[in-house]
Parts: structure tokens; sequence; C-alpha cells
């Protein structure tokens, strides 16, 4: 009895349910990174970001990550175009939603200073995408090959996304609930009268009370959105507020194509019916031959991509472990003294969206220490201006870009180079004061997981 | 499970409501600060007071110093290369007064970079500009622009190490060198016109049109690029001749702007009190108006940050008060640079007021990449 009571969520993830809205999914997340790419490319954003830097911050662990030369580095957006086209239309499904992953995520992982909580979450999607069999139905692999196709797949397919969805969405309301945030209406206080020359809602922007209204409301949304998603009788409302929230939060900020990539992925929380209607009606308004999807939930007799209880354990387990970490991983900000707004020791990764106003000037200084000569570095020499400013408020990439000093400097023959970094920082309109102590010599110090000492409080 | 979330839902609901209304009623007593600043204001006065009578100025100057440059090339004597001198002077002046403006019109736009690199781009490269006139060849768009500008007519009018007489006596033999001089000075005036113009013309109402804080905006470019002519002052100006960058083993005092007349630092001051000018929004004839001080008023944090500004603008004008007129730049570097070394310690404790404290509290998007969404 004990056994069968700890299965039982297993074997309701094993449940067959409708197949449609991995579908939609399939087709929404392959669209938008198709979309999204050919806008980076379309801004010219390959070059500035990739080609033109001549240093790039790593992420730890990934240093080995290099850019490739140009030829490089259009080639893979142009790869990343096909793979997000077979993604879309369910061809050679497994290998492009592989290759969708892999590239996306190294073009991510290039640079740190590009860092967006909604890249991080794309990359996850895409991972999550290569599991699920989701082109068993409406697509060119089944036109190929009709015996893969399937009515229905098992449910953990679909879960494993809302689960996702759910955690993002959960942790960037929870951290929102801060005094900043809730009391002081920071950083909306800055932003909102910045955009106060919107056409129609503007003029809700000129309002005293709209940071207070947007930051709880704001709170209150991500804390609660996913239940009334999740909800059948609010769903229709919940989805609604969901495109108004990101409309506005796309119109007011340089979000680029996050509105698009939440609006589409909460499709996922409705019912199975309703993406069967979608899928159904697209099928009889198209030409092209597809097959054809059930109209309403049927017993499992058509099988699964896998039939219950079939879905590997291993697989099983590394959703589990993602997930754990998931969960977990946003804590860690606990094991660090100060301030996670200032010190940023454990701020990334963890679902901390728009929270804060942080800006910093940081001046690094150079001493060759047998002449005792000491300069100053113009960062424009080496950095863009998104490079510099990301750099100048962030512990980790101050002392990365303290190292690329000292070597270069070194290879241009100043001996032994000390590097220090007077860095100001403001956050939340607060008067700039300084970041990091700046006595310390950067170039002697390794980065790793400990607590940074040199982080002033 | 439904009762539960039918609850929550005529829970939640009302709730905004009332959060709604209780904002609604305090916002009745509330004419808080943030509440109306006029960007589009503010833009005006930085167009008219500022940057078109700018403009202006410099078209006047470059226009006087064409006409020095035809009436000294008709007979190069002593005493048109006195008169030429002097009109390059007062059009290099009237530069500093615009050259913090490279956007719009005087923006990048594709082989041709911004108005301050392409006049104004010093030190000026000798070698260059002789061989252009050795081989009697030049190509006034090309990547060569420490040839030509501002810098490059300086080095020609005033010659290094040579008297008046021995500059203008180059000019009687040399057609080559009055025409490179003459092509100069057309070139110069040529860009200053279009972008004159086009701040005389349909570039003057998208100005002020385009009110928002976004990375495209008048406000984001205006502000980008005064933060960029401050830190020039401080780098390159000051900076580069002190040997303050890593690798310079020594001062380098023939890296100073204005080098050949000597001129180093009074365009400095100009180029100050023009920077000055702009954070007051200040005409330069000292009528002052709605500018970054007054947008910083209206939000959250401002008047702390105008204080500490104002506090280090004042130490600022101290230092630069107190670095002498004689000797020159180049001199006081080669000998007692204390009162420059001074100066550039307390333009570089301003250097975070402007840079990210001022965009920060005003919420200007300063680069084009895409930030995080919410």
């Amino acid at each position: 009895m004990k056994a069968g009571w700890e299965l039982k969520p297993l074997r309701w993830l094993d449940e067959p349910v409708s197949i449609a809205p991995l579908v939609t999914l399939r087709v929404v997340v392959g669209a938008m990174l198709l979309f999204s790419t050919l806008r980076f490319m379309a801004l010219g954003w390959v070059a500035d970001h990739y080609i033109s830097p001549s240093f790039h911050f790593k992420y730890f662990g990934f240093e080995w990550v290099e850019p490739l030369p140009a030829a490089g580095m259009y080639s893979v957006h142009l790869l990343l175009i096909a793979a997000s086209c077979c993604v879309m239309l369910g061809l050679f499904y497994r290998l492009a939603a592989f290759v969708q992953f892999a590239l996306f995520s190294y073009t991510e992982l290039i640079d740190l200073t590009y860092y967006l909580n909604h890249y991080y979450f794309v990359s996850i999607v895409c991972a999550l995408l290569i599991a699920v069999p989701a082109n068993r139905a409406f697509s060119l692999d089944v036109l190929r090959n009709p015996s893969i196709r399937r009515e229905q797949a098992p449910r953990w397919g679909i879960f494993i996304f809302q689960l996702q969805l759910g955690i993002v969405y959960f942790y960037a309301g929870l951290w929102k609930i801060n005094t900043d945030w809730l009391l002081h209406a920071l950083p909306l206080k800055i932003w909102v009268p910045a955009n106060d020359r919107l056409p129609l809602i503007g003029v809700l922007f000129r309002q005293d009370w709209t940071p207070w209204l947007f930051s709880w409301a704001g709170m209150l949304y991500d804390v609660t959105i996913v239940f009334w998603l999740s909800w059948r009788r609010s769903r229709v409302w919940a989805y609604l507020t969901v495109v108004v929230f990101h409309t506005l939060t796309g119109l007011m900020f340089q979000i680029g194509v996050f509105p698009l990539v939440m609006v589409g992925a909460t499709l996922v929380f409705f019912s199975n019916e309703w993406h069967e209607r979608i899928w159904a009606g697209l099928g009889r308004v198209s030409s092209i031959p597809v097959p054809r999807l059930p109209i309403a939930n049927r017993p499992a007799s058509v099988g699964t991509g896998m039939a219950a209880g079939r879905t590997p354990r291993w697989l099983i387990a590394l959703l589990a472990l993602h997930f754990i970490f998931q969960v977990l991983f946003p804590w860690r900000y606990l094991l660090y003294p100060g301030n996670v707004f200032w010190t940023e020791e454990g701020y990334r990764f963890s679902w901390r969206v728009m929270l804060m106003e942080k800006a910093g000037t940081a001046t690094f200084f150079v001493k060759d220490t047998r002449s005792g000569r000491e300069g100053e570095v113009v960062n424009r020499e080496f950095l863009n201006d998104h490079q510099e400013k990301q750099m100048a408020m962030q512990p980790d990439m101050i002392l990365q870009f303290a190292h690329f000093l000292k070597n270069h400097y070194e290879q241009k023959g100043l001996h032994a180079p000390e590097i220090r970094a007077e860095v100001y920082a403001t956050l939340n309109a607060r008067p700039s004061r300084l970041l990091i102590d700046p006595k310390v010599d950067l170039g002697k110090i390794r980065d790793g997981w400990a607590h940074k000492t040199w982080i002033l409080e | 499970m439904t009762m539960l979330n039918r609850k929550s839902l005529s829970l939640f609901l009302p709730g905004l409501a009332v959060l709604l209304l209780f904002h609604a009623c305090s916002s009745d007593n509330g004419n808080g600060p943030s509440d109306s600043f006029d960007r589009q204001a503010m833009l005006r006065n930085y167009a008219d007071n500022l940057i078109k009578p700018a403009y202006a100025d410099l078209l006047g100057n470059t226009g006087s110093l064409r006409a020095s440059v035809a009436a000294f090339n008709a007979s190069p004597s002593t005493l048109e290369l006195g008169a030429l001198q002097t009109a390059w002077a007062a059009a290099y002046s009237s530069w500093q007064y615009a050259n913090a403006y490279n956007f719009g019109p005087a923006g990048e736009e594709g082989l041709r970079k911004g108005l301050i690199e392409e006049i104004g781009t010093f030190p000026a490269s000798k070698s260059k500009i002789e061989d252009a006139i050795l081989s009697g060849q030049w190509n006034l768009q090309d990547f060569n622009r420490d040839a030509r500008g501002f810098p490059a007519m300086e080095y020609l009018i005033f010659g290094e190490n040579q008297n008046a007489a021995e500059v203008a006596g180059a000019y009687v033999t040399d057609a080559n060198r009055r025409n490179y001089l003459a092509a100069l000075a057309d070139d110069l005036v040529d860009r200053v016109t279009e972008v004159s113009s086009a701040w005389n013309g349909p570039y003057y109402d998208a100005f002020i049109q385009n009110d928002g804080t976004d990375v495209g905006s008048s406000t984001s470019a205006l502000y980008n690029e005064f933060v960029r002519s401050y830190e020039a002052i401080k780098n390159f100006k000051l900076g580069l001749p002190l040997g303050k960058r890593p690798g310079q083993t020594q001062t380098e005092p023939q890296l100073v702007e204005a080098y050949y007349s000597d001129a180093s630092i009074p365009s400095l001051r100009i180029h100050f009190s023009a920077i000055e000018d702009i954070w007051y929004g200040r005409a330069k004839n000292g009528q002052d108006g709605i500018g970054f001080r007054e947008y910083l008023e209206s939000v959250e944090g401002g008047t702390a940050l105008i204080a500490s500004t104002e506090t280090q603008l004042a130490a600022v004008k101290a230092a630069l008060a107190a670095v002498p007129n004689q000797p020159g730049m180049s001199e006081q570097i080669a000998g007692d640079k204390t009162a420059l070394e001074n100066l550039y310690t307390e333009l570089q404790k301003m250097t975070r007021f402007f840079k990210s404290d001022m965009s920060s509290l005003l919420g200007i998007a300063i680069t084009f990449s895409s930030s995080d969404g919410d």
C-alpha cells in the first residue's frame, strides 16, 4: 500500500492527456526564437554584441566559451533560425530542438553582461522541449512517418512547462516583497515618470500614486497569476491580464521580445480542449493535409508518445533534479552576508526581475609596481557602452575586468601590475557610494563561490 | 477547492479596487514632484537657447575663417596670417560651445562619424597633412580624420616652432599648400552648414517631439553626449598629456589640445563652461532655463544629487581658476603641473555624478541592448 501511495504522483504524471498543448508550445517557442533571432540580426546586434567587443565577460564555470569569428557568429545565428523553423514545423524534431537549445545557450554564454532572466528562461524552455514528444501530431515528422503520430502524451510533458512558469512568476513576485518595492515604490517611482509620454496611458504615469499601484499590483500579479491561470473559471480573465500586464511593461521598458515570450508561454495553462480546438480549426482552414487531432479527450486507446509507466526513470530523475535546482538555487543569497541588491551575490539565476535601479561608475587604476607609476584606464577603450554599464555595478564583473586589465598591461610591458578600482554605485535613487574597497589589488583576487570580502557594505 | 478559489478571487479583486481607491484619494492632496516635469520644455530650451545659437555662432565664425583663408591665399603675408590666426581662434572658441551635441544631424551616419570626430580630432597628423600637400592629393571624406578639421588647420597656420614669416612664406610658392588649406576651410564650413541647416529645419521639431527617455530619445542622446563631452575634458584634454593612462611612462605635453596655437587653456575653460551651461540649461549669455538640473529637481533623490553635483562643480571651478593662463598647457605639463593635476583630480570626483547617478535617477536608457523583462 505504502509503495503504491508513493508512486501515485508518478502515475499521475504518466497519465495520458491530449498532445495538443505540446504542439502549441512547440510552435510558439519555435516561432518566438525565429522572430527573436531575426530581430537580433536585423538590429545589427550580432556584430555589436559578439564581434566588435575586444573583451567578453565570462560566466563563472563557463570561461571556456568563446565567440567565433564574424562568419562563425553569423552562421550560428543562421543555424539557429533553421533549427527554430524545424522546431516550429516539427521537422527532425529532437535534433532541431537540441540544436536550438545548444545554439541559443551558446550565444547567451558568450558574454555575462548580456545576461537576462528571460533569456535564461528561454534556454530552459528549449532544453525541456527536447524531452517532450511535441512532434507527434500536427508536424512534418508525422507527414514523413505517420506511424509516430499520437493523439496523447504523458501529463508530465505539459506539466513541466507549467511548473517552470509557476516558479518563474512566483519567485519574481516573492522577491518584490521588500521595503523598497512595497513601501517606497522604488524603483517604479523612477521608471514610471520616465514613461509619462506614452500615448493614451501616459496620463496615468503622471499620477503620484501610480508607482505604488504598479508596485503592489505587480507583486500580487506575479505571486498569484499561475494560480488564476490554472483555475478554469478565472483562466480567461487571468490570460487577459497577462496580455495587458506584459504589453504595458513592453511599452514602458526596453525589454525586447520578453512580453511575447510570456504571452506565448502562458498558453500552456489553457485546457486540452482549447488547444485541440485551435489545431482542429487550423487544420480545417489550411490546405495542407495535416494529421487530424482528436476534438475531445478520448481514452488512452491511441497510445501516448511514451506509454504510461514507460517514461524512462532517468528522465524523471533528471527533471526532478532540474526542478529541485530551480526551487533551491534562488535562495543561495541567504548564505552571503549583506544586501543581495548591493552585493549581487546570489542575484542572478533567481528570477529577480526589474527589481532595482542601479548604476555605477568604475574607474580602474593600473600600477607598474617597479616604477610605482599608476595610470587610469578609459573603459571605453575595451568595452562597449552596455558592457561598461553592466560591469560598473556588479562586483564579479569588476573583478573579471580587473584581471583582463592586469593581463593586458602585463603584455604591454608593465611590471607586475597592481589593479585597483574606485567604484561608486547608486541603488534605487540613493546617493552613490563606494561599492568595493578601492585599495585592494583586484589582480590578486580569485573569483569563487565564497563571499567577496572586498565588497563594502 | 473551488470554494476556496472563488473566495480568493472575490478577495483579490475588491482588494485591488480598494488599493486603487486609496491611492486615488491620497493623490488629491499630493501634488508631488514626479507629477509633471515637461521634458519638451527642457528640450525646447536646449534647442532654442543653447544648441541653435552655438551652431549659429560656429557657422558665422567658420564662414569668417574661410574668408580669411581666401584673403591669406590671395596674398600670403604675415599680416594676413595674423588675421587668419585670429579668425581660427574665434571659430575654435565657438566650437567649444558646440562640441557636445554630436547626435541627430551631427551624429554618426554610415561612414560619417560624429561632428566632433570629423572636425575636432586631435592631435593632427603632421605626416598625413604634409604627405597630402606633397602629393597634391587628398580626400576629405576618408578615415584620416586627423588630417582635417580645426586641428589640421591649426597646424597649417600656426606651424611648429616657426615664426610668422616662415609659416606664411611656405604658402607663397606652394600652391598645394594653399589649396589644401582652402579645401579644409570649405570642408569645415560644409559640415557645419549641414548640421546648422538641419537644426534650423525639420530636425528642430523632431528633437522636441521625441520627448521620451528611451535610448533613441532626444533626452537620452543629449545626456549621453553631454557625459561623453565631459569625460573628453578629463580623459583626453588633460589625462593624455598629463600621462595618466596606464602604459604611458611620462607626461606627453605635445598631446595637448590646440598645441600649435597654444590655445589649450582658454579652450579648456570655454569647454568647461559649456558643460556647466548644459547642466543648468543656461544660455551662453547667462540666461537660465530648464535643464538637467531642473529635471533632477523633479525626481526621487534629485535634490541630494544636485547638492553633491554643485558642491563638486564649485571645487572644479576653483581648481580651474587656479590654473594660470601663462605659460601654456604644454609648458605647464613639462614644468609645474600641480594646478593641472589638481584640476584632473577634481574632475575625476565629478564623473560619477554626471555619468551614472544622473541617468539612474532620471531613468534614462543609455544603451540599446534589451534589459530584463518582468
